[in-house]
């Protein structure tokens, strides 16, 4: 029987196919039905992740090992369900994939251990087979961490040995079992403080839930190969990406948090928001729910009204999107469109701390752009990554800032790539270079004319003290503007334009020609213009020009050139 | 006594010595799973570990330009995969050193040095 079929039977079917006491082709069928459903929610339970690690897809994982399971058995007609049990043992060690896969096939290694050699299953042995499970699972670590699937085996086997006390049922205790390793995994965010940073469930956990959960909605007659709901975690919940599909009639989103009653069920919680609106998104984390919804006018306060019958609402966003779609139209900025490298020629990797700084650059013709600047620097990953992929192996690399050179010194170290660092320490020293740069020419005169150009700009920058200070003898009081000139600090003043006056006289700009202007997030245009033609007045023979560099904290990087 | 350099700032650097590196390690691995000890490095450790509690027992670092070695000297659990135990070792070791540490990590060699064996199936 194949993973397609079992998915159709009938509800009378599949009670025939599991017919209690389990027998090892019962076992089967629940190992199957188990590992569907896994399969199902296997995005889910990889969205669940926390650690950035190459294997870290539990969810993949777990299906691999439980399918390697699968195949070990799928032929095998084997009826007595302990030996069974043991050729499931077999497959799941050899096929064990991550973490989860390995724990995985040792909660089935002790599992078949307690079956032994016996012909059937009752719920009796279940229990001892789950407790076993247990046993073995933590056998196999000096220090077990609770919150992971580890606590969720424990309190599966510690109910299962409740649940046999009070029944005699196969179906009551699965119910029971499945009950439990729920609430387990609402619980281990409680005791792994990094699921909690991170707003979701242990992965791990999850997955264990699923196989069960799986075997139990088999036995229910409920689909296994259907997901519930597309619910994803709430870090994972992408807002912004639904702008772009509205549909005509759905002009306002209703975003609601709310923290669910204890009947809450999110299948008919989901339907009844089909009924209202469109782009429908719920997340889930912490205890907590964050729905999203586009509705029509006339609904817009209808999943209020619904959600509020179901849990207690923490906090309602609604937004005009018919309103807020013409203003994005009408401030939309030009995407940024990143020079294409012929394979051979050289590429440039830029630094850049602000969108506009970073469009002028692609304007240049650099191929990577790889955000960072003052207070965040960039990592040797992301400076590796940027160029890992470009289809050369001559990279030039222009940090920007001092800060950033070592790091992209370092990225150089470690690929096989041909690297150059141009040890550029601000954007304007960055485009000096740029315009230095012959892609097909010869990569050491590149780097060598790149790395004499950037002494011919001379670089300003206006920011705010953050704190009080005396450098280089300027005394500086915390929220001073301050103008540094090459990277000294040559000014502190009261005011932007007067930062900038001393700065240029600083400077002394006899024998430059063009006095650029590229301002930060945190200043106006309008402000800018006004100072631009402040410095028009006082330097008539030089060409002076505005652009935005949208960088933080610094209002404004001065060129001159 | 040996150290590792970090990067430093304009008000001095920053020196991490192997034996901080080699807990961190250790702690690790011994909260991946499937490992159930650390195992000597050779003789004259398994002696030492007799008489004085060592930090750096069953863990060797070393570094270079490129970064950290770190060897990793284990007993496993009989009846796990190994292949699968060994790479989440070296994913959580490098993930951990690299995180709390900031160097990189270049190299991670386990060495299994045995199983125990808890049950025979």
């Amino acid at each position: 029987m194949s993973a397609v079929e079992i998915t159709k039977l009938s509800a009378a079917e599949r009670h025939k196919l599991v017919s209690v006491p389990i027998d090892g082709q019962g076992l089967k069928t629940l190992l199957e039905a188990g590992m569907v459903w896994l399969k199902t929610n296997q995005q889910i339970v990889n969205s669940l992740n926390v650690f950035p690690v190459p294997d870290g897809d539990t969810g993949t994982n777990m299906v691999l090992t439980m399918q390697a399971a699968f195949e070990e058995v799928e032929h095998a007609g084997i009826a007595n369900v302990g030996q069974f049990a043991h050729a499931i043992a077999r497959g799941a060690l050899m096929g064990a994939r991550g973490n989860s896969g390995v724990i995985l096939s040792q909660i089935w290694r002790g599992f078949a251990r307690a079956l032994d050699d016996q012909e059937f299953m009752d719920v009796n042995l279940l229990a001892e087979a789950l407790d076993e499970a247990r046993e073995t699972a933590y056998k196999g670590v000096v220090r077990p961490v609770e919150g992971t699937i580890l606590t969720v085996i424990k309190d599966i086997s510690a109910q299962a040995e409740v649940s046999v006390q009070r029944t005699s049922s196969f179906t009551e205790v699965l119910s029971d079992v499945v009950e439990a390793a729920e609430a387990s995994v609402e619980r281990t965010p409680e005791l792994l403080p990094i699921l909690k940073q991170a707003g979701v469930v242990d992965s791990g956990g999850k997955g264990l839930l699923c196989i069960f959960e799986g075997m139990w909605r088999f036995i229910n007659g409920d689909p296994i190969d259907k997901p519930i709901t597309d619910v994803v975690p709430l870090s994972d919940m992408d807002l912004e990406d639904t702008m772009e599909t509205i549909e005509p009639g759905q002009d306002y989103e209703v975003v609601i948090d709310f923290s669910p009653g204890a009947s809450f069920n999110l299948e008919e919680y989901y339907e009844e928001l089909t009924k209202i609106g469109t782009s429908i998104q719920v997340g889930e984390g912490d205890g907590m729910y964050r729905m999203h919804i586009h509705v029509p006018l006339d609904n817009r306060y209808k999943p209020i009204e619904h959600t509020m019958t179901l849990g207690t609402i923490q906090k309602i966003m609604m937004e005009n999107l018919v309103a807020q779609m013409d203003e994005r139209k009408n401030n939309k900025k030009p995407k940024i469109k990143l020079a294409q490298v012929q394979p051979d020629d050289i590429a440039v990797v830029a630094v850049s701390p602000g969108s506009g700084l970073s469009r002028i650059f692609a304007s240049l013709g650099v191929a990577a752009i790889v955000q960072g600047g003052q207070t965040m620097n960039p990592s040797i990953k992301e400076l590796l990554a940027s160029f890992e992929n470009l289809p050369t192996d001559k990279i030039v690399i222009l940090p920007n800032n001092k800060n950033i050179i070592m790091a992209a010194k370092e990225a150089a170290s470690m690929t096989v790539k041909q690297v150059a660092v141009i040890p550029t320490i601000s954007a304007p020293q960055g485009f000096s270079a740029m315009f230095r740069l012959i892609p097909d020419g010869d990569f050491e005169e590149n780097v060598t004319a790149m790395t004499t150009a950037i002494n011919e700009v001379e670089t300003g920058e206006i920011t705010i003290a953050t704190r009080t200070v005396k450098i280089e003898d300027v005394q500086v009081e915390k929220g001073q503007v301050i103008a540094l000139h090459n990277g000294h600090l040559v000014a502190s003043t009261q005011s932007i334009d007067e930062a900038c006056e001393q700065l240029l006289i600083a400077a002394d700009t006899n024998g430059y020609e063009r006095i650029t202007l590229f301002y930060g997030e945190d200043i106006k245009q309008a402000q800018v213009n006004q100072l631009a033609d402040k410095i028009r007045s006082v330097y008539p023979d030089h060409e002076i020009e505005v652009h935005e560099g949208g960088q933080p904290h610094y209002q404004l990087i001065i060129s001159i050139e | 006594m040996s150290e590792s350099e970090n990067k430093h700032n304009e008000l001095g650097s920053i020196l991490i010595q192997k034996d901080a590196i080699a807990s961190i390690a250790r702690q690790s691995t011994l909260q991946s799973y499937g490992v159930v000890g650390l195992a000597p490095k050779n003789i004259i450790e398994n002696i030492r570990q007799i008489i004085k509690k060592d930090i750096k027992y069953g863990v060797s670092v070393d570094y270079d330009h490129d970064g950290l070695i770190i060897d990793l000297y284990i007993v496993v659990e009989y009846g796990t995969r190994i292949k699968s135990i060994t790479n989440s070792i070296v994913n959580s070791v490098k993930y951990n050193v690299e995180k709390t540490i900031g160097l990189p990590v270049r190299r991670i060699n386990v060495h299994v040095r045995g199983l125990r064996i808890s049950n025979m199936d």
